[in-house]
């Protein structure tokens, strides 16, 4: 954000509107604009665009932009310097010598016999409503032309600078890399060690200044101070921007210059700071300038026919409206066969190709005044987009199990790095600078976030659950992997034992409907290995075609006291991807059944060891010819069988396709059963 | 019992009837299988045929006779019956809960169902992006102060957590050749101090549509119709001009709440105009970049802030809302 002084610009070009008025078009033409005070004199706090740094940093160039926008026309002021006839050549008395293309124009000028001053009123308060802090009459007059102009300038105490011994009249400056080592001691007196990419300015001896960046104290200008040196100087973006990082250094100058002023600007600012410094200051200016370029400013042409206008706006914009546009902008042009040659304005460093141009008449026109068509686009088949009908479908049905979605962040922290355990530890992604110490580490798994949550929200609720479909993060070897996963918790204060199997049948539920019958999947015992056993306690791993999916449980007693939860919590993650290929199948439906169902209630005791998917396949495994269905709907522990048995209860579901079944025939059908079962020892009850 | 018996003592027994159990022993005396009448029909053939016809008729008309007269006492009951059952509608509904979907879920949905109407297809993309992708191919080097806007969580001194869904206008374009319209739905980060308005993450949907021929007039159109559909025509759009360095020229889209529809005491400030996204035409250099041959290629892209619209669509006044996973706050959507 950079402050004007609506004084200052209404000083260069009278227009009648008001701060707010223009801070109004500023915004809509070109960056936002808030309008403050500073002592109740208007300021215009303009944030300017990066790419507009370069020609309307200063007030000229804001002016430039203003008079366009207000159909006006401003030209820069012109400068005429008072020197000295009788004064030596600047040039004989200074010579600079530039060691590298990254300074690609320094130029000077000297003042001979100046007495410096506190600046007038006028001065400092124009410096103040900007946000500069007045220092003296030489250096404020410099930040003054630097506000103006947009170009950063320098003075040296000429005294201070080394003299050369080989050529006693001549002092040197001399634009180069600092070595290893050297250090500069700047104007705020902060020291700073610096490295052979640093570009500084430097006499024979010492260094002067950090270029474009901030004076040194070694060539300081202060009230003692009778002969300076103006440096008005253009170093690359690259190196001001490289070194201002590294030095952590950030300045008005330094900010200018990374925004790749144009080598045209020192010139002028140049002449306008030394007639400025004269008037304020007295002293002779000596005889010319030096003028030392490395690199060449080239006039860059570019061609634009009329009809390229049309097609980048999709109408006729006039000839007219095109020139009024781009000459109101400060363009040279050259009208040709069909079209026009644009020179851009030596500052708009920006405008590179003929789509920046077509943009400018376009956004002198006002956005806002161009119509708006329906494009004429070819008609292009989409592809499935699989991966988002596939979430979507995936959250529709997450819900309808009353569970809350929610979006965590993909972040955990240190201590909960640390609750992982060593098996996790590996794949974790350490964030190199994290905003907090909350948010160290990319997370590996939702359940951190999700143990928060359960702690924020068991406040307001005795029992609650929660989805989230969103990425994992991963590191295999120096490979990071994002995993879209599906996880999710329920959560109970009182004890439930049964709600692992409530998580279960959410669960299940949600593979059939994603296309997925329960012979194609597996819940298995965790195996040794798992790295979620160092958050879960009982539960296991999801097998789908032999490919671990994903994995439930319940989080251990321990960690849910580490988070300050009562109650228990059963937590599931699954990976998405696999399930891509199932749910985009056809799926076919079968007749209704001909002949009626018989269903019978089949109540037995087993040990508490045997599995239910062990008793299921045995019972299905029985010489029945009917039997279609096996389904356990209740399981009982506790009074009235032993200790260590469980009683199941199963409804079984027989079925003929061609004919009624007697009730002979199921009867027969169950005592083959009941036979059956006598292997795992069970009592019929 | 001769048929006119059974009419008489039938219509004396249901008078006597007060329970409606008791109809139905009713019925099954007078109307059953094996009640009188069904034995009459079912020794039809006994009765010599002269006087078969005339009986049939009679017993007939006493069988509908019965029938009505069971129908009429039936519905005095269950008149008697609902009469007597008091319903007070004051009293609430027996709770059926279904969960709930976040709003970021429920905004990204309709946005990308608004562009899928338009044609655009649906590309995800990485979130562990390289500085290649995030950066350097949509012209913003290291050296360049454009840079500074993207403030970045880095992973490794060239992986970082992508800071826009950008990103992806280029891995789609070299894998792609135009014409095509997509859009990027998907979570960004950015290296910031939590506030009100401000978070690490968030979201995002890109939008690109590249072909020989789409200008700067058919992107305005896109974005207004986009808008208009998502604030169901609520806003006021005003487009200014802005800088990113893979469009030119660079627009920023702002709306407002339209005058008519702000609320008397507004809970968000709705005087203002609220940035809602980034776009301009696409840089011709990018085409370079993806390798395309063909020139002349025009289109748009665009990027709005998911978050953004929620706040401004659900009046949310803090963002850090979203990541709360507050029931509270979530219970309401």
């Amino acid at each position: 954000m950079l402050r004007f002084s609506y004084n200052l610009l209404k000083k260069y070009l009278p227009f009648k509107e008001s701060p707010e008025k223009l801070a109004e078009f500023l915004t809509m033409y070109l960056a936002e604009t808030k309008v403050s005070y500073y002592q109740k004199r208007p300021i215009l706090e303009v944030d300017l665009l990066p790419n507009r740094v370069s020609d309307c940093s200063g007030h000229f160039g804001l002016l430039k932009e203003i008079a366009a926008i207000l159909d006006k026309n401003f030209v820069f002021p012109s400068v005429k310097i008072k020197e000295d006839k009788k004064m030596p050549l600047v040039g004989d008395r200074i010579e600079v010598k530039i060691k590298d293309s990254s300074c690609r124009r320094y130029q000077m000028r000297a003042i001979w016999g100046l007495k410096v001053k506190e600046s007038p009123l006028w001065l400092k308060n124009t410096l103040e409503e900007c946000g500069l802090r007045p220092i003296n009459s030489v250096v404020d007059a410099v930040n003054y032309t630097m506000l103006l102009t947009g170009q950063p300038l320098h003075v040296f105490d000429f005294q201070k600078v080394a003299f050369n011994n080989k050529k006693p009249a001549k002092k040197e400056i001399i634009v180069r890399f600092a070595k290893k080592g050297e250090r500069i001691l700047t104007l705020d007196n902060k020291l700073y060690n610096l490295e052979n990419n640093h570009l500084v300015i430097s006499d024979t001896e010492k260094i002067l200044a950090l270029a474009g960046i901030k004076g040194g104290k070694s060539a300081e200008v202060d009230e003692k101070t009778k002969i300076i040196l103006i440096e008005s100087a253009n170093f690359s973006p690259e190196i001001i921007r490289k070194t201002s990082c590294q030095l952590n250094l950030k300045t008005d100058a330094s900010y200018r210059f990374e925004h790749n002023l144009s080598c045209d600007l020192t010139d002028y600012s140049l002449d306008l700071a030394a007639d400025l410094i004269q008037k304020l200051n007295g002293g002779e200016i000596l005889r010319g300038k030096i003028d030392k370029k490395s690199g060449q400013v080239i006039k860059k042409e570019i061609f634009i026919s009329f009809n390229d206008f049309e097609k980048f706006a999709g109408f006729k914009i006039s000839k007219k409206l095109i020139k009024k546009n781009l000459l109101l902008l400060g363009f040279n042009l050259k009208e040709k066969k069909n079209g026009i040659s644009a020179f851009p304005p030596s500052l708009r460093t920006d405008i590179l190709v003929k789509e920046d141009i077509i943009g400018e008449v376009l956004r002198i026109k006002n956005f806002n005044n161009i119509l708006s068509q329906p494009p004429q686009a070819e008609l292009v088949f989409k592809k499935e987009d699989e991966n988002w009908l596939l979430k979507n479908k995936l959250k529709t049905l997450l819900r309808c199990f009353n569970l809350y979605e929610t979006y965590n962040y993909s972040f955990i922290s240190r201590r909960e790095k640390e609750l992982i355990g060593e098996s996790f530890k590996d794949s974790v992604i350490e964030v190199l600078n994290p905003t907090s110490e909350l948010f160290s580490f990319l997370r590996p798994t939702l359940a951190f976030n999700f143990l928060k949550n359960i702690k924020d929200n068991s406040r307001f609720e005795d029992e609650f659950g929660f989805f989230e479909i969103n990425n994992i993060y991963l590191k295999k070897k120096n490979n990071f992997k994002e995993e879209l996963v599906f996880a999710g918790i329920i959560y109970k204060t009182v004890k439930d034992k049964n709600l692992l199997f409530e998580a279960k049948g959410i669960i299940e539920s949600i593979f059939l409907r994603l296309g997925l019958e329960n012979e194609k999947y597996l819940f298995k015992d965790f195996s040794k290995d798992n790295k979620y056993l160092a958050i879960l306690k009982k539960g296991g791993e999801i097998i789908l075609e032999k490919e671990k999916i994903g994995i439930i449980g319940y989080f251990k007693k321990d960690l849910l006291k580490k988070y300050d939860i009562d109650g228990q919590a059963v937590f599931w993650e699954i990976k998405v991807s696999p399930f891509k290929k199932f749910i985009f199948k056809d799926k076919f439906l079968s007749p209704l059944l001909k002949y009626p169902q018989t269903k019978r209630d089949l109540s037995l005791i087993v040990r508490k060891d045997i599995p239910v998917i062990k008793v299921i396949s045995i019972i299905k495994s029985s010489p029945v010819r009917y039997l279609k269905e096996a389904e356990l709907f209740d399981v009982y522990t506790g009074q009235n069988i032993g200790k260590e048995e469980k009683s199941l209860t199963f409804h079984l579901i027989f079925y003929s396709s061609r004919k009624t079944l007697t009730s002979e025939e199921v009867d027969k059908e169950m005592e083959e059963i009941i036979q059956n079962l006598r292997k795992i020892n069970a009592v019929i009850r | 019992m001769n048929l006119e018996e059974i009419k008489s003592q039938a219509k004396k027994e249901i008078e006597a009837v007060k329970e409606i159990k008791d109809l139905d022993n009713w019925r099954i005396k007078y109307l059953g299988r094996k009640s009188d009448l069904s034995l009459f029909f079912d020794n039809l053939t006994k009765i010599p045929l002269d006087q078969r016809k005339k009986e049939a008729q009679q017993a007939h008309n006493i069988r509908l006779f019965l029938i009505d007269l069971f129908k009429s006492k039936e519905k005095d009951f269950l008149e008697r019956e609902e009469n007597n059952e008091y319903l007070d509608l004051s009293q609430p509904g027996i709770k059926k809960e279904i969960g709930h979907l976040h709003p970021i879920s429920l905004v990204l949905e309709e946005i990308v169902e608004i562009f899928r109407s338009l044609g655009f297809e649906v590309i995800e993309g990485p979130e562990i992006e390289t500085e290649y992708y995030n950066f350097d191919a949509l012209r913003i080097p290291e050296t360049h102060p454009a840079r500074d806007m993207w403030d970045t969580l880095w992973i490794t001194s060239k992986m970082l957590l992508r800071t826009h869904t950008s990103p992806m206008q280029i891995r789609y374009m070299e894998k792609h050749q135009p014409p095509f319209r997509i859009i990027v739905p998907g979570k960004t980060f950015r290296h910031e101090a939590t506030d009100a308005s401000h978070e690490i993450q968030f979201h995002q949907v890109e939008g690109l549509m590249v072909s020989k021929n789409i200008n700067f007039s058919n992107f305005k159109f896109i974005i207004e119709e986009f808008l208009k559909a998502i604030f169901k025509n609520n806003i006021l759009i005003r487009f200014r001009p802005s800088y990113f360095p893979f469009v030119t020229p660079g627009v920023e889209v702002d709306i407002k709440i339209r005058p008519q529809f702000k609320e008397q005491k507004p809970k968000v400030n709705q005087n203002e105009w609220l940035e809602i996204m980034g776009a301009g035409m696409v840089h011709p250099d990018l085409y370079k970049i993806v390798g395309y041959k063909e020139k002349n290629l025009q289109g748009f892209a665009f990027g709005l802030g998911v978050e953004r619209i929620a706040m401004i669509k659900y009046k949310i006044s803090d963002i850090r809302l979203f990541t709360s996973s507050d029931i509270r706050f979530l219970k309401q959507m």
